[in-house]
């Protein structure tokens, strides 16, 4: 669905974009994630035709972004950044305008504006102006508005920037429906947004590519994942030097907890799971176990642990 | 075609489902009828050699409130869209940006040119409600409504320029003010220096008062139909332009 091929923007001298390569198909949920600053607005901009690259190139649906971005353009559902939004027209008015500038007309247009006035919950406030909406029914009008054309591929630029707990659930379940017969391309900084929602994840930084992957398989890629907790009692030194021979355990530390137990942190090595083996050994020690737990590691730290600059 | 279509009605709701383009008109017709009822005052006080017409454009009262109808239609047109992001929305839909430039000048052009309505009617009136013969003809109203027009298409074309520039309306607006000023200013330069410097034929070309006043003494001259449609043409081609100026800038 989007071919991306070392898509670089300048803004003079600085690369906003360099020279960025991914690849999204046809139904994917894909999380477009990067510190502030890191060029995924701008990405998505280029994409959608608004910016030209400054060079490498990127299809939509087999159309170049340049040279046919009209084509492009009908592919394509867009809501950019903030949603800006005719704020004196009403909530039907606005989106009958924007369906039938995407070539909508007659009874397909009505048809299509009821559906997407329900699929969005905005058939209470239809009549309502624009700009008399909270923040939240805003952001679902700009939604409904890359929606009415049943496009191919969503794009949609933090789509639940500034809403409240409430509201980003509602606008997380309504992507999650959407996802069944689009392809979404979403920009974010929630990353638990990202976990519940998108089958894969592209991490930019200072407009490189840092990491593309099903999120899954970030957080097991990572340095610090797998880590396992046990709660054990005995002998401190003897356990530390027993612990350390298991198979793929690289390190271990351990800290005294208040009631005589002591809390051991097993570092292993990615992708392996060594808690029947610590288990079969307190056993066998005949060390009282109370807790073994593998910490998994979370999209937050993948995230953190690749567009840290330290 | 179509796109066209729906854009250009898009803009004309914007000036006449608000309050905004009923304003205007009122002003219009408020200025209108103010410079017309000077005028008459004129007329009941000494003889006049001119027609009612050409003394009614003649008005000092004129091209103050002329020049002041551009900003004020056009100075919203792009900048409150690039101040508010809605370019954004607009520039990803399957539009083109002629359709976009054309939509917005053709609907500002068209408020302009209905903002004369009430000034027909104040002469048609006055034929109509007075037993003595108007002292005017048809040639002359037509041909002074026909010139105002003209100005206007160029002037449409100069406040959409200003509006391109800028994100804030209000520098646009000052900014319309300013081209159309030199541009006025132009006009009067062989008043001020003669007819004895070189380019005074250029300034006589491009003079508006001039244009003014020979159609409202119903003198139809092609000149000025070339230059104001040619000059429109060039001033659309820059708005065209500009606002396609993010997709090849460095």
């Amino acid at each position: 669905m989007i071919e991306v091929a070392n898509l670089s923007k300048n803004y003079g001298r600085h690369a906003a974009v360099d020279g960025i390569s991914f690849e999204v198909s046809r139904g994917e949920i894909v999380g477009f994630l990067g510190p502030n600053g890191a060029g995924k607005t701008t990405t998505l901009r280029m994409l959608t035709g608004f910016l030209p690259p400054t060079s490498g190139a990127a299809r939509i649906a087999g159309h170049d972004i340049f040279r046919e971005s009209l084509d492009v353009r009908r592919h394509i559902g867009y809501m950019p950044e903030n949603v800006p939004l005719y704020t004196d027209m009403r909530v039907k008015e606005y989106l009958r305008f924007r369906g039938s500038l995407r070539g909508l007309k007659g009874s397909q247009l009505r048809k299509r504006l009821g559906e997407t006035l329900d699929i969005c919950g905005l058939s209470h406030v239809r009549r309502k102006m624009i700009k008399t909406l909270s923040k939240g029914y805003r952001q679902r009008v700009g939604l409904a508005d890359a929606l009415i054309h049943e496009p191919d591929l969503l794009i949609l630029d933090e789509p639940t920037n500034g809403l409240d707990p409430n509201q980003i659930r509602a606008i997380r379940s309504l992507i999650q429906n959407l996802g069944e017969n689009h392809t979404i391309l979403l920009s974010t900084h929630i990353l638990s947004e990202v976990e519940m929602t998108c089958n894969k994840v592209v991490i930019i930084d200072e407009g490189k590519v840092k990491a593309a992957d099903t999120p899954k398989n970030l957080v097991n890629s990572m340095r610090r994942a797998g880590r396992i907790s046990a709660e054990l009692q005995g002998p401190r030194e003897e356990i530390e030097t027993k612990l350390s021979a298991v198979g793929d355990v690289t390190k271990v530390t351990s800290q005294p907890l208040q009631d005589g137990w002591n809390r051991y942190t097993v570092f292993v090595a990615p992708n392996t799971d060594t808690r029947l083996r610590i288990s079969a050994l307190a056993h066998e020690m005949q060390w009282p176990l109370r807790s073994l737990a593998r910490r998994s590691g979370t999209l937050e730290e993948v995230f953190v642990e690749l567009t840290r600059r330290d | 075609m179509r796109t066209f279509r729906i854009l250009f009605f898009k803009e004309l709701k914007s000036y006449f489902l608000t309050p905004f383009g009923w304003l205007i008109m009122a002003f219009a017709a408020m200025m209108q009828g103010l410079s017309l009822s000077t005028t008459l005052k004129e007329y009941s006080e000494s003889a006049m050699s001119e027609n009612l017409v050409f003394a009614t454009f003649q008005s000092p009262i004129f091209w103050f409130y002329f020049l002041f109808l551009f900003p004020v239609l056009t100075m919203r047109l792009f900048s409150e869209e690039n101040r508010s992001g809605t370019l954004e929305g607009l520039l990803t839909a399957p539009v083109k940006i002629w359709q976009v430039v054309l939509s917005k000048y053709f609907a500002a052009y068209l408020t302009f040119i209905l903002l004369w309505i009430p000034a027909l009617i104040h002469f048609r009136l006055f034929a109509m409600l007075n037993d003595i013969p108007p002292p005017f003809n048809n040639g002359e109203l037509y041909g002074a409504l026909t010139i105002v027009i003209l100005m206007g298409s160029l002037f449409t074309a100069m406040g959409c320029l200003a509006s391109c520039m800028t994100s804030s309306q209000i520098i646009a607006g000052i900014v319309c003010v300013g081209i159309l000023f030199v541009h006025f200013l132009l006009g009067l330069i062989p008043y001020f220096f003669g007819d004895q410097i070189a380019a005074a034929p250029l300034f006589h070309f491009i003079s508006s008062q001039e244009h003014l006043r020979s159609f409202s003494r119903g003198l139809f001259d092609t000149r000025p139909f070339v230059y104001y449609l040619t000059a429109s043409g060039f001033f659309i081609f820059l708005t065209y332009h500009l606002l396609d100026y993010r997709r090849w800038k460095p």
